[in-house]
């Protein structure tokens, strides 16, 4: 039996601990409505985890056992605040899950190869802009502030723009695989060194332009600094020219600049973030999570006595407060460590991956959690200004969830092409820029 | 490749610490500064339907109390006397909080406070829900004639007992019906809720110690103080119709034009601003502003009732001139800002501080809290304060307050006009002179009442009214049955 797998279970009976004590606690708090109808729901979530775990002692042993407990402690202790806030979501929570984990295991098992994505690169990159985008195209049509972000079909919201962050980055890890191998020194003879690759600039401009779009018609800053947080990032590794990264960045905020003097949607989004006291549209359900942050102190108000009804969106885009209100600042910062945690897994997958592409997307997928995580934490601390954007793994939102557990699968997929033994091999040699000096 | 790697490892630890750093700010660092904060109304939302203990009155009546209802929630706040008491109790609301005594005496009302809770042994082992039960020092027989006396006018009424600062009555007009906020329908309770905010009126700011208004020639009295402790209460001003401006302040005229002169005492009871202008000069600014903080009326927090965290006063400034400042220009006070400075007056200058809650009771009817009168200074000396008494007492009797005057009882009191902007009419009363039991202070607001004399005979006869009426009532047997 694989040691992995030891450990992945040992944590998994942990997390199941966890997310059943603090539903206990909670239950027995005064005033809190947990029926024993949560019983199976709690049941079949252990039950996904379960396959899960099966899943992956089958298609892939000696993959890494970190990353999954950590995951299913997130997801446990959404469900745990999410069955008591509104027990209306668990339905739609549990069934977004078993999907999610079906698709979980299609990737585990019916992708050998994740070299096949590359292979797909440009339908992706094309669906990731679509998908993006379809927020600012509903709110175009829809015309008014703060409206909604998803498709609704009935019961069922799909909020695409998940899965377009996702598609995006498997996009883009492809396209600088690719970018590589056409640039390091082995592969270029002489002359095309001399000439260089001017095809870098049209990811530059791109990311500049999808970014500034989000900006300027969406109004949503949280957005935009998790793609740039996930193209920066790789750009950083794979190419690692600063000039690139200050220009990209100064011509970043050129953009906010612009929106913040024009857009007035943008500007009451920023008034609410400097000064949520004075109770606009946007700035009530921060001072509310600042007043309710305070009323949890050190050590919280213990699970079920928050004033989670308080805050509209405690399950959503604020499913962090009500955790760190009811289980303190230490559960706070627990989350916290969680999510620096898998994104410092991912990291560290990266630098032992065997091939470019896999390193890269593994760099994309860690920034992708540790990022949407920051923003999405940041908002109520008021480090960024007000937006919705989901709690990895957390959030009730269902499409958010299951693009997140996709993403853990590809993690999981290259971890288990890596060798547990580290070996200290530079995955990346130097790129070579052409340099007219010496020609 | 990989060092670079390691760069942006470090830099989401950077960002992630900035998070921790943050977290920790709100949490532990500024938690107990969020927790005071005038919007945080989490902790009464909390409490919104769990167990909660009575507000009674001094004479024992029943003015809020939880009772337990069939339906998804249990318990139900209701106040049996509805609008009467809005300003005092206030509300308490899922939605939107909750203000007055069931905000800020929240802890007690709750069972939040220790000494609440844990009532007897047995409590420390036995988890059953302990409420304080709220003893307060308003008078139901008052506030029913205050509201009487009040009825068709806007405005505000406080009756204080001068000797130990207890508020036996408070009316606020207009108001609004506490059980229309606390009701389980929340969305009817929104509606309301938001229809009496963006009222113009601002019914659910209680104009008692909420809303400041300038008091014109009420300050007077305060001048008075200054020139008898400057041993200036002899000194007699020439008659004039105005006292001269200077090239920075401009003239202090008489309202109709009327000359009049003389000492302290004929400047009270003829109103005469042109003279106390002079008086003031005389005086200098220094001692009036030195006298208006011993009052309280100047620096530091206004006097409020308990606290509640509601709405937000900026401190009157005394205007830089010394005549301007002895006619009160541009000073603001609330009503019961006037009646405790008229009470300390009353009480041979002692000031104690306003109390409304008496005491908090346990579910056993024992006292667990007790709130003594609290001395807050001596503001006067014992011999100027019984100058300043029968200084009102005259007014009374020959001056410009006569309609204060009651048949059988000597009775001191100042009465003024503000018809500058929006009209404003005030009207203090003592009763008896000789050893004042009550002190009544009214705010009339926009009567539409153009004259003058009309105007301060209808604040006279509302205060008169109330002052009447509180001493026949019989001395309350205290303590509620």
């Amino acid at each position: 039996m694989n040691n992995q797998r030891i450990v992945e279970l040992t944590l998994l009976l942990l997390a199941a601990f966890i997310t059943l004590a603090t539903v206990a606690v909670a239950a027995v708090a005064e005033g809190a409505n947990i029926t024993w109808a949560c019983i199976p729901y709690l049941a079949v979530l252990l039950g996904l985890w379960g396959i899960s775990h099966m899943s992956l002692r089958k298609w892939a042993p000696t993959a890494n056992g970190l990353l999954f407990p950590i995951a299913a402690l997130l997801q446990g202790l959404g469900l745990a605040f999410a069955l008591r806030i509104n027990p209306d979501l668990l339905l739609r929570h549990l069934v977004w899950s078993a999907v999610a984990t079906a698709g979980f295991i299609a990737v585990l098992g019916g992708l050998r190869d994740l070299n096949q994505l590359r292979k797909f690169q440009t339908p992706l990159g094309l669906i990731g802009l679509l998908f993006i985008s379809t927020p600012v195209i509903l709110k175009l049509s829809d015309g008014k502030a703060g409206s909604s972000r998803s498709f609704n079909f009935g019961s069922v919201a799909i909020d695409p723009s998940h899965l377009g962050n996702l598609c995006l980055v498997i996009f883009f890890g492809a396209w600088l695989a690719s970018y590589r191998s056409r640039n390091t020194a082995e592969h270029l003879g002489e002359a095309e060194r001399l000439d260089g690759d001017p095809s870098r600039f049209v990811p530059l401009i791109g990311a500049w332009l999808v970014t500034s779009v989000m900006v300027i018609f969406q109004s949503d800053m949280s957005s935009a600094f998790v793609l740039i947080a996930i193209f920066l990032s790789m750009w950083w590794v794979a190419v690692g020219r600063p000039i690139d990264l200050a220009v990209f960045l100064a011509a970043a905020a050129g953009s906010v600049l612009l929106a913040v003097d024009s857009v007035s949607e943008l500007q009451d989004r920023f008034a609410a973030w400097t000064d949520p006291w004075s109770n606009t549209e946007f700035g009530e359900v921060i001072s509310r999570s600042s007043f309710a942050l305070a009323g949890g102190g050190l050590t919280g108000t213990g699970p079920g006595e928050g004033s989670a009804d308080w805050i509209s969106g405690a399950t959503d885009e604020f499913a962090f407060i009500p955790i760190a209100e009811e289980l303190g600042f230490m559960g706070g910062a627990a989350v916290l460590s969680s999510y620096l945690l898998l994104a410092g897994v991912g990291l560290r997958l990266a630098t032992t991956a065997r091939k470019e592409f896999e390193s890269l997307l593994a760099i994309g997928i860690a920034i992708f959690f540790a990022s949407q995580a920051w923003a999405a934490i940041a908002v109520p601390l008021r480090l960024l200004p007000p937006s919705e954007i989901s709690l990895p793994f957390v959030s009730s939102n269902g499409s958010a969830l299951f693009t997140c557990i996709i993403a853990l699968a590809f993690l999981l997929k290259i971890s288990e092409t890596v060798p547990n033994t580290s070996d200290r091999t530079e995955p990346f040699s130097r790129i070579a820029f052409k340099s007219r000096g010496t020609a | 490749m990989s060092r670079r790697l390691v760069h942006v490892g470090i830099a989401f630890l950077a960002i992630y610490g900035l998070l921790f750093f943050r977290l920790e700010m709100i949490q532990i660092v500024g938690a107990s500064s969020l927790k005071d904060h005038p919007q945080n109304t989490r902790e009464i939302t909390l409490n919104f339907d769990a167990p909660r203990g009575a507000i009674r009155t001094a004479d024992g009546e029943t003015i809020a109390q939880t009772v337990a209802v069939s339906g998804q929630r249990s318990r139900l706040r209701q106040y049996p006397y509805g609008s009467l008491y809005s300003h005092v109790v206030g509300f308490i609301s899922a939605e939107h909080g909750g203000t007055g005594i069931e905000r800020s005496h929240n802890d007690f009302l709750a069972g939040n406070d220790l000494a609440v809770r844990i009532q007897d042994n047995r409590d420390l082992f036995v988890d059953q829900a302990r409420t304080g039960r709220l003893q307060l020092s308003l008078r139901h027989d008052v506030q029913l004639v205050t509201r009487a006396a009040m009825a068709g006018h806007l405005g505000a009424a406080v009756v204080m007992e001068p000797t130990t600062g207890s508020i036996w009555g408070m009316w606020s007009t207009p108001n609004f019906d506490p059980n229309h906020l606390s009701s389980h329908d929340l969305e009817a309770a929104t509606t309301d809720f938001n229809a009496l905010n963006s009222d113009d009126g601002q019914p659910l700011t209680s104009r008692v110690d909420y809303h400041s208004v300038e008091i014109g020639s009420l300050f007077t009295i305060v001048t008075a103080a200054a020139a008898i402790e400057s041993d200036l209460n002899d000194l007699s001003v020439s008659v004039t119709t105005s006292f001269p401006g200077s090239q920075s302040s401009p003239a202090v005229t008489n309202s109709d034009g009327t000359a009049c002169g003389g000492t302290i005492k004929s400047l009270m009871i003829d109103v005469c601003m042109s003279g106390w202008a002079a008086i003031g000069e005389k005086i200098g600014r220094e001692p009036i502003q030195d006298v208006s903080k011993r009052l309280g009326l100047i620096g530091g927090d206004p006097v409020r009732i308990q606290n509640a965290p509601r709405g937000y006063l900026s401190p009157a400034k005394l205007n830089p001139s010394a005549p301007h400042a002895a006619v009160g220009t541009a000073m603001e006070l609330t009503p019961l800002q006037v009646a405790h400075l008229f009470a300390t007056i009353a009480n041979s200058g002692s000031r104690i501080e306003p109390r409304l809650v008496e005491q908090v009771q346990a579910h056993d009817g024992s006292i667990i809290h007790n709130f003594e009168p609290n001395l807050l200074n001596q503001s006067l000396s014992k011999e100027t304060a019984a100058e300043l008494l029968r200084l009102l007492g005259e007014n009374v009797e020959n001056g410009r307050a006569q309609g204060l005057a009651l048949s059988d009882i000597p009775v001191a009191g100042m009465s003024t006009s503000r018809f500058s902007g929006s009209n404003h009419l005030w009207a203090v009363a003592l009763a008896p002179v000789t050893r004042p039991e009550v002190v009544v202070a009214v705010l009339l607001e926009g009567d539409g009442i153009d004259d003058q004399r009309t105007a301060e005979a209808t604040v006279a006869a509302i205060t008169r009214r109330i002052i009447e009426a509180v001493l026949r009532l019989s001395s309350p047997a205290l303590g509620g049955s």
